[in-house]
């Protein structure tokens, strides 16, 4: 038994390598991947990823090995590993390691998808991905390309550490990733789209390949007769798909416990006012179904709704059991690993902005000119808090109306002085799936309502 | 745990061939990779993690009527082999027929490489890595009290890939790689800098890690004191990580043969066209000596090569794997790439190198009365691949004035085209290093749009 297995490593762990703290996770996981390219499928994947993370807290310092395997002379020989690489580590140690207290968990979690993907014959996938990329190309004749790639992963993680945790969990993800390009002369545009979900396959019911393939292909399309935007300082209205890419990349990296604690801008500011009173900022791993959410985390932490802003004062940090015991704190359940190959590391799960009251027409009617911008293309920040988020659906605003597209914009400035500048926050809601790279990929949520800035750089070329 | 030997690992990917031929298929491909890594991570100032990670598994594709499946597991054994094979037929049989599939590569004698392999990588012991750390770690608290190290480490790994398929290919390349890395940040009166990031791979054990310590200190104290600029169109110099991440989601995806062919790359139809300063010289060579993505031969078992891509500003080649080679009739330029045994390849460029010149990065510097020094950017990623359009901020960087760098500056924003980027090139520097895939100097680049305030 498996269990059994991971009860006798654990126990080496401890009592014979002397290990103050020792974990064990086992992932058993099935994928199936599309991709197609135009009307051609380039190739139906299925794989198989086993194997088991180990990790260990020996003289104060991390240890972690991880194979493929579920022999267990192979774990011994892996476990011994980790407790002489933490013993290594240790060697020039300033401050030991320390973990905030944890509960002792047992548990089993199941997931009760509607359509379980795993049962989904692959021809069917393979229906629906040509289906989207078919809608796409037949949208227009400018439309000169579509990818579409598919992902479902569907597996059972199990998680063991010395404290007497043991929790069997569930994954399933659903993912799909829809990209355009369109061309008219000499201008190339660019589209793209992700589909996420933890419930199940019977998210293609909502996002049917008619309503995806329309919004990529549209944008596509749209964007061909868009103008540069002129560069410098301008009001924008951002959309909730560009709100979460900001507070997810803008904001929330600074709050990952970690970088705060490596000097990001938040460090000294955690009690104090860094946003307009408008702005309160959640990092949610309950929202049922979402692409970033999940009951337990890659430290056996249950995951919680955590507050981060409130009313423009920061409250909360995400933390994993080292940054909480640092700040002498709860941890919140962000510890995530991306697979058994690496170590869980502290991520968002469903980052937004919550809404208020203005309706969109509320937020636009003021500005002579400036720019609304609907949908990113991506995302980055930097410590000292200075941000970048590109645009691939933007238009000018013009006496108070919404009029001609915008083409490669991008926004940028430094976050805590953007979120000043936050003046009106919209009374609707959207959750976006993503994908977010810290070193490891995680699937995430970000979104909010849309949000007027009253000043934010505008990169442009014109 | 020991590496795996050669004649293991061919033999598994030539069973796992043979076994799917049995089972039907038309035609068969297995790729084996084995990669064994320890690293020794620095947080937040110490070293407190180390860790080894095994990975190793393999890929099979089979074809079914010119439908393709592929499927991989990560145990390597004949059962979990055989379970794969069959997992890839299936997947074959439910697809749809390609009709452009014209095969697999055929054999042909693989390329010799240098200075790819060097045993005193494999005996490292954490010990000895974190020795490395620390020397980083230490010349970098020497250089600079106000400098935090933030995050970094030294890592080794053995890499080792084996092909087979059904035309005959059977082949076992293995290699090293070395490197350390430093992130840093710098604090003063409430001020802190952005990242500032210095690195240093090599396949073979001769890394600087002192060096790297001591620059990554060098550039974060440097970077303090930031003041914004105007906006204006001016002179850029963009140093090598600002070149990887700007060319790395523009020009390196517009030269591969697959976005040109699907009309998706601004490069379509240019051949022997002029597309850039007649300066601007660009290799992708495989089979560069120590090259950090330098093998024998590509994740299809063609050999990989020195290919031209730009010479003098004249666009000469796109970059091919089998598929879309044959396609055009032509020969794979043995680009295809792969991500260990996860994937089915696809079209990468391997060492991207663009031709150094004489001048130093003094120089370069001296030559310019207004401009900036690029040693990063940030959003790169959200570039239009199609277009080659960016929109990015430029950071860390700093001013040039009267041909000296005169301060850090903050929040700037610098947009374009690369393709204008690439015609502006108007200098060289002579301090070539490899970025991973990209191998450059520096370039100064005229008249680049620059946002401010």
């Amino acid at each position: 038994m498996l269990k059994d297995i991971l009860d006798k490593i654990i126990e080496m762990a401890v009592q014979k390598f002397g290990a103050e703290y020792a974990e064990a996770r086992v992932q058993t996981l099935f994928k199936t991947m599309l991709t197609v390219k135009e009307k051609n499928v380039e190739a139906a994947k299925e794989g198989i990823e086993n194997g088991v993370a180990l990790r260990v807290l020996v003289n104060g310092a991390w240890g972690f090995a991880s194979v493929g395997s579920f022999n267990v002379e192979v774990l011994a020989d892996a476990v011994s590993h980790a407790c002489k690489m933490a013993k290594a580590a240790s060697l020039k140690l300033k401050a030991p390691i320390k973990l905030a207290e944890g509960k002792a968990i047992e548990d089993r979690v199941l997931v009760k998808p509607k359509k379980n993907p795993s049962r989904v014959p692959v021809e069917d996938k393979i229906r629906i991905t040509l289906s989207i990329a078919k809608n796409v190309l037949e949208y227009d004749n400018r439309v000169k390309s579509c990818t579409v790639d598919y992902l479902d992963l569907v597996g059972t993680n199990y998680f063991m550490n010395s404290e007497g945790t043991y929790i069997e969990q569930d994954k399933l993800y659903v993912w799909s990733r829809v990209l355009a390009t369109a061309k008219e002369r000499d201008v190339y545009t660019f589209s793209r789209e992700e589909v996420g979900s933890t419930s199940g396959y019977e998210v293609f019911d909502v996002e049917t390949p008619e309503a995806v393939g329309e919004r990529v292909a549209k944008r596509a399309v749209d964007q061909l007769k868009a103008k540069p935007p002129k560069g410098g300082s301008f009001p924008v209205v951002l959309g909730p798909n560009v709100v979460g890419v900001f507070v997810h990349e803008a904001f929330g990296h600074l709050a990952e416990a970690d970088l705060t604690l490596s000097g990001s801008v938040l460090m000294d500011k955690i009690g104090k006012k860094v946003a307009s009173e408008v702005v309160t900022i959640y990092d949610d791993g309950t929202i049922e179904g979402a692409f970033g959410s999940f009951k337990y985390d890659d430290e056996g932490v249950t995951a919680q709704k955590t507050l981060l802003v409130k009313d423009g004062v920061v409250v909360g940090l995400m933390h994993n059991r080292e940054t909480a015991k640092k700040f002498n704190t709860q941890p919140t359940g962000n510890a995530r690993a991306e697979d058994f190959r690496v170590e869980p590391i502290i991520r968002m799960r469903n980052t937004f902005m919550a809404p208020r009251d203005y309706s969109l027409e509320e937020l636009i009617e003021d500005i002579k000119f400036g720019y609304y911008f609907k949908s990113f293309r991506g995302g980055q920040a930097n410590l000292d808090g200075t941000f970048q988020v590109g645009i691939q659906e933007g238009y000018e605003i013009v006496k108070g109306e919404i009029g001609e597209p915008v083409r490669n914009a991008s926004i940028s400035g430094n976050t805590l002085e953007t979120l000043h500048k936050v003046d009106a926050v919209g009374r609707d809601f959207e959750l976006w799936p993503g994908r977010c790279g810290k070193g490891q990929t995680a699937f995430v949520c970000d979104g909010g309502p849309h949000v007027r800035v009253l000043e934010v750089i505008v990169g442009g070329s014109a | 745990m020991a590496a795996l030997k050669e004649e293991e690992v061919i033999s598994l990917a030539e069973f796992a061939v043979k076994y799917a031929l049995d089972k039907g298929t038309n035609e068969a491909e297995a790729f084996a990779y084995e990669g064994l890594t320890t690293t020794v991570a620095i947080e937040r100032g110490q070293i407190a993690k180390s860790s080894r990670i095994i990975d190793r598994g393999l890929g099979i594709r089979t074809v079914v009527n010119k439908a393709l499946g592929f499927s991989y597991t990560n145990m390597i054994a004949k059962t979990a082999i055989k379970e794969a094979v069959s997992k890839a037929l299936k997947a074959a049989k439910a697809s749809k027929p390609d009709k452009d599939w014209q095969g697999f590569p055929t054999r042909k004698s693989f390329a010799q490489v240098k200075d790819t392999f060097d045993k005193a990588i494999c005996e490292l012991s954490p010990e000895d890595l974190v020795k490395i750390a620390s020397l980083m770690l230490e010349a970098c608290e020497r250089t600079d009290k106000r400098v935090f190290p933030v995050e970094g480490g030294a890592g080794a790994s053995y890499l080792a890939r084996a092909i087979a398929n059904s035309n005959g290919i059977a082949g076992f390349d293995y290699g090293t790689i070395i490197e350390c890395s430093l992130a840093t940040i710098a604090q003063e009166s409430g001020e802190v800098t952005p990242i500032c990031f210095e690195f240093n791979a090599e396949r073979l054990y001769k890394i600087d890690p002192e060096k790297v310590g001591a620059e990554a200190a060098r550039q974060a104290a440097s970077a303090l004191k930031a003041k914004r600029v105007e906006t204006k169109s001016m002179n850029v110099i963009f140093a090598h990580f600002a070149l990887q991440q700007l060319l790395y989601y523009t020009l390196m995806e517009a030269v591969k043969a697959d976005y040109v062919q699907r009309g998706q790359s601004a490069l379509q139809d240019k051949l022997g066209e002029k597309v850039a300063s007649e300066i601007v010289t660009i290799y992708d060579d495989g089979l560069l000596e120590g090259g950090l993505r330098t093998w024998k031969f590509d994740g299809e078992g063609v050999p990989q090569q020195k290919t031209p891509i730009i010479e003098k500003g004249v666009l000469r080649s796109y970059l091919y794997d089998n598929y879309t080679a044959k396609k055009e009739g032509k020969e794979s330029t043995g680009n295809a790439f792969r991500a260990g045994y996860l994937s089915t390849p696809r079209i990468e460029v391997t060492n991207f190198r663009i031709v150094p010149w004489e001048k130093s990065p003094e120089e370069l510097i001296g030559g310019i009365e207004e401009g900036l020094l690029v040693y990063s950017v940030q959003g790169a990623h959200s570039s239009n691949p199609a277009s080659g359009e960016f929109s990015v901020v430029a950071t860390p960087a700093w001013k040039i004035e009267n041909g000296k760098v005169a301060h850090a500056v903050k929040g700037a924003m610098i947009a374009g085209n690369i393709f204008d980027v690439l015609r502006n090139v108007s200098a060289l520097a002579n301090n070539e290093r490899k970025v991973w895939q990209l191998v450059t100097p520096w370039v100064h680049v005229e008249n680049v749009k620059v946002i401010g305030k």
